[in-house]
């Protein structure tokens, strides 16, 4: 597999909701791994074990506020919080990258600014278009959610996208 | 007005008492009722369900 020339900027609920499902390699597919000061550290507080695994593109950016006025002053409306601002901030400079986030707020300034932007359940699913893993395991990991992760999903919902890949990929 | 009661991380209680003491809220409950409103006003069901199916479309036939 080839990797993706695409660079991603994280908030830390997907990096810290893979780590929970030991799925962080999952970002190897990406060329680079763009983090922000305060996200790392958030991550270092809440789930240290998260950036001694592997050895995964990161690269450490300083916490600067979005140079943007619309975009500060979104930010500030939806009261996002330091990391996410931040991070934000780091996709004003970096426009092509995908967003990760899990966080709705973030993720509406985030399409406000007409930013790319994905979370957790996203980068899961890929990694089946991406050959990076069977459906079948995706569909595994997919069910662990709620118990493994501190991510919050309907578990109706959760149902929908099984039977979904499962339709999908006729199994 | 409905009571709870709930266990919160030491931290986020301390953030909480922090801006009771600079004179930004009268008491931590009026600090914990105005998160909770920020939170439900930008936490709607059908955007979350929305993000969560667009991340399905994407994962799923994405070019990226």
């Amino acid at each position: 597999m080839i990797k993706v020339t695409l660079k991603i900027v994280c908030d830390s609920g997907p990096i810290i909701h893979l780590d929970e499902l030991n799925c962080l390699y999952l970002l190897e597919d990406f060329q680079e791994i763009l983090i922000p000061e305060t996200v790392h550290k958030e991550i270092n507080r809440y789930r240290p074990s998260s950036f001694k695994k592997l050895s995964l593109p990161f690269n450490l950016s300083p916490g600067n506020i979005p140079d943007n006025a619309p975009l500060l002053t979104l930010c500030r409306i939806f009261s996002l919080d330091v990391g996410e601002t931040e991070a934000l901030a780091l996709m004003e400079k970096n426009p092509q990258a995908i967003f990760l986030t899990d966080d709705a707020s973030a993720r509406m300034v985030a399409e406000q600014m007409r930013f790319k932007v994905h979370g957790t359940m996203g980068i899961l699913i890929r990694a089946i278009r991406r050959g990076q893993m069977e459906a079948e395991e995706v569909l595994r990991i997919l069910k662990d959610v709620p118990s493994q992760t501190t991510l919050y999903i309907k578990l109706s919902l959760l149902d929908e996208i099984i039977l979904k890949i499962k339709k999908e990929y006729n199994l | 007005m409905k009571t709870i009661q709930t266990e919160i991380p030491e931290q986020l209680y301390k953030k909480a008492l922090a801006l009771v003491k600079d004179g930004w809220f009268r008491d931590e409950k009026d600090v914990f009722t105005e998160a909770i409103r920020r939170f439900l006003d930008t936490h709607r069901p059908e955007l979350m369900e929305k993000f969560i199916r667009d991340d399905m479309e994407w994962g799923l036939h994405g070019h990226d």
